[in-house]
């Protein structure tokens, strides 16, 4: 496994084709609005060479018996898939931000099952083509970025009808050795800090979609690829002279990008779907039933440090002991646990995949995911009531560190006594960074349409929810033939 | 001197810090136990599991030690020293 120093080394190698705010970024790694999102993802490196976390972030790779990280596994139980969302829930703790390297780890397990039965049904070697890719990413321990979502043009139209037929990434050109692919994938969480991409169809696909049924893997600096940097609420505060207090939380973050892929060329060996449109669905959704799975750990973790945080702010301005404060911290702890047990009950109730590796029970994730949508949401509500105003009109962290104006600041900004005025700034401040700023990119909007909007799992419910059995109980019990 | 291991369960959600309490039951056996990390093959006295709450059922069966002694919070990891010294 690669230790957290060799995994930024290795990104110091790749040559990537990065703008943002208008510029060419030529140093990611050491970018200053960039860099809280790698140590993010460095995070997923870091914890694995911990003794205390070894349980939940080394697996034994089912190809090789050697150990790796978790986020390379191909899950061998529901024991793993419990694993994965613990291990989720203990780096949100930690980074208190997306730490990006799921979406990987998602991908490949959805991708490993699939291409298993695409080829029992077809005859093609995609599983052995993913199972070579698989091994170099586990020998190597890559981070991959998964790429699902097109920016999908006009939604009413199938991706072969669009005006443009470049909305939804597919071949352009076949050669014997290889294919070219044009399009572009959108919310790329984590790809500036990933060695490889692997892209996967958007949706499920019918006859005359064949050049979008298309996914593959290629190393995330390929020619052609270009990566715009998405702009987050208050990003531009790491900039600033004085970048402590307000940017709430300093060392972690996370990222997405708008990627481009422009006449891209994907070797025969890499590619795992090929223009069977009956399979785009398949891995659709499992990817998405596994990334469900997936924000009932990481986004525990976010909100774990949230209520910590609310708890902070109300102790520092004397008020944790009224009756509806103890109340509303309790509130948001229910539902926090509530997200927690739904990651777990999905697990729980994994089942075994053709090609051996387990798949979460897709009604229990999809239930998960659906109250990702609304309960990270109620917790940013209650924190912010917590909190007070204070959060969003405290003075500037320049305006602290003037010797003019902190005497001011520190007197009138002091809550309980004991408690130096700065603390105070510093979890409010983090507050408004998780509920606000750029971390609430990851913990309202992407709980909200990361892993697929409300309606999409709404679909998945009312697919999964076995109507006929219900209707059949109620029949029996009503006395009805 | 006992010759000792150490595995820490989950810590996704624990109740204690572990790795403090780790570090206290090392010093407070200074002298009577030496620990390190598990390694394949290797006879141990004690393991010593320090779970971060009592969601943890893995005995780690893979690791051979005389002796298993488990904590599952804070009042069991402040007790594990004296328990670990009595098998001296």
């Amino acid at each position: 496994m690669m230790t957290k120093e060799q995994y930024i080394e290795s990104l110091r190698k790749l040559n990537l084709n990065l703008w943002m705010f208008g510029k060419k970024i030529e140093n990611p790694v050491d970018d200053p609005v960039i860099r809280p999102s790698l140590n993010s993802f460095a995070a997923t490196y870091e914890a694995a060479e911990d003794p205390q976390y070894e349980d939940l972030m080394v697996a034994t790779s089912h190809i090789t018996g050697k150990k790796i990280n978790r986020f390379t596994h191909m899950h061998q139980s529901t024991d793993d898939l419990i694993k994965k969302v613990k291990m989720q829930r203990m780096l949100g703790q930690k980074t208190a931000a997306c730490f990006q390297r799921c979406v990987g780890m998602d991908a490949m397990n959805a991708v490993f099952s699939s291409t298993y039965e695409i080829d029992e049904a077809c005859g093609t070697k995609y599983h052995e083509n993913f199972v070579k890719f698989l091994t170099r990413v586990q020998e190597e321990d890559l981070a991959v970025d998964g790429a699902m979502t097109d920016v999908k043009g006009d939604r009413g139209l199938a991706p072969s009808k669009q005006a443009d037929p470049d909305l939804f990434l597919h071949v352009v050109e076949r050669t014997a050795d290889g294919v070219y692919v044009t399009g572009a994938k959108a919310h790329q969480t984590g790809f500036v800090n990933s060695h490889e991409v692997l892209v996967m169809p958007t949706i499920s696909m019918r006859e005359g979609d064949e050049d979008y049924a298309i996914s593959f893997a290629i190393p995330t600096d390929s020619e052609g690829i270009t990566l715009i940097y998405g702009r987050q609420s208050c990003d531009t505060r790491k900039l600033e002279e004085y970048n402590d207090i307000d940017v709430g939380n300093k060392t972690y973050g996370g990222h997405e990008v708008l990627v481009i892929f422009d006449h891209v060329f994907v070797p025969n060996d890499r590619i795992f779907l090929n223009g069977e449109v009956a399979f785009a669905g398949m891995i659709v959704e499992r990817f998405a039933g596994y990334h469900r799975q997936s924000y009932g750990g990481c986004k525990v973790g976010v909100g774990d440090v949230l209520i910590g945080a609310t708890a902070l702010a109300v102790e520092m301005a004397g008020c944790a002991k009224a009756s509806h404060v103890k109340d509303k911290l309790i509130e948001m702890t229910h539902l926090n646990e509530t997200l927690y047990a739904c990651g777990i009950a999905c697990s729980s109730q994994g089942a075994k995949t053709k090609a051996g590796n387990y798949l979460i029970d897709l009604l229990l994730a999809n239930v998960c995911k659906q109250n990702v949508t609304r309960f990270p949401y109620d917790i940013a509500r209650l924190a912010q009531d917590l909190a007070g105003g204070l959060m969003v009109t405290q003075p500037s962290e320049a305006d602290y560190r003037n010797p003019q104006l902190k005497p001011y600041i520190e007197k009138y900004l002091k809550g309980v006594a004991s408690v130096p005025t700065e603390d105070r700034m510093r979890v409010l401040r983090l507050i408004e960074n998780l509920t606000m700023g750029t971390a609430a990119v990851g913990y309202l909007p992407e709980s909200m349409h990361g892993a697929g909007s409300p309606q999409a799992q709404r679909i998945m419910i009312a697919r999964q929810s076995n109507m006929a059995q219900k209707k059949q109980l109620a029949k029996a019990i009503a006395r009805i033939d | 001197m006992l010759h000792c291991t150490v595995k820490f369960c989950g810590g996704c959600n624990p109740r204690y810090d572990r790795g403090a309490a780790y570090r206290q039951i090392c010093s407070q056996l200074d002298g009577v136990a030496s620990f390190s990390y598990p390694e394949d093959g290797a006879q141990y006295d004690v393991l010593l599991i320090l779970r971060g709450c009592t969601g943890c059922s893995y005995l780690y069966e893979d690791i051979s030690a005389k002796h298993r002694i488990i904590c599952t919070d804070q009042a069991e990891a402040d007790g594990a020293a004296a328990r670990i010294a009595a098998l001296a």
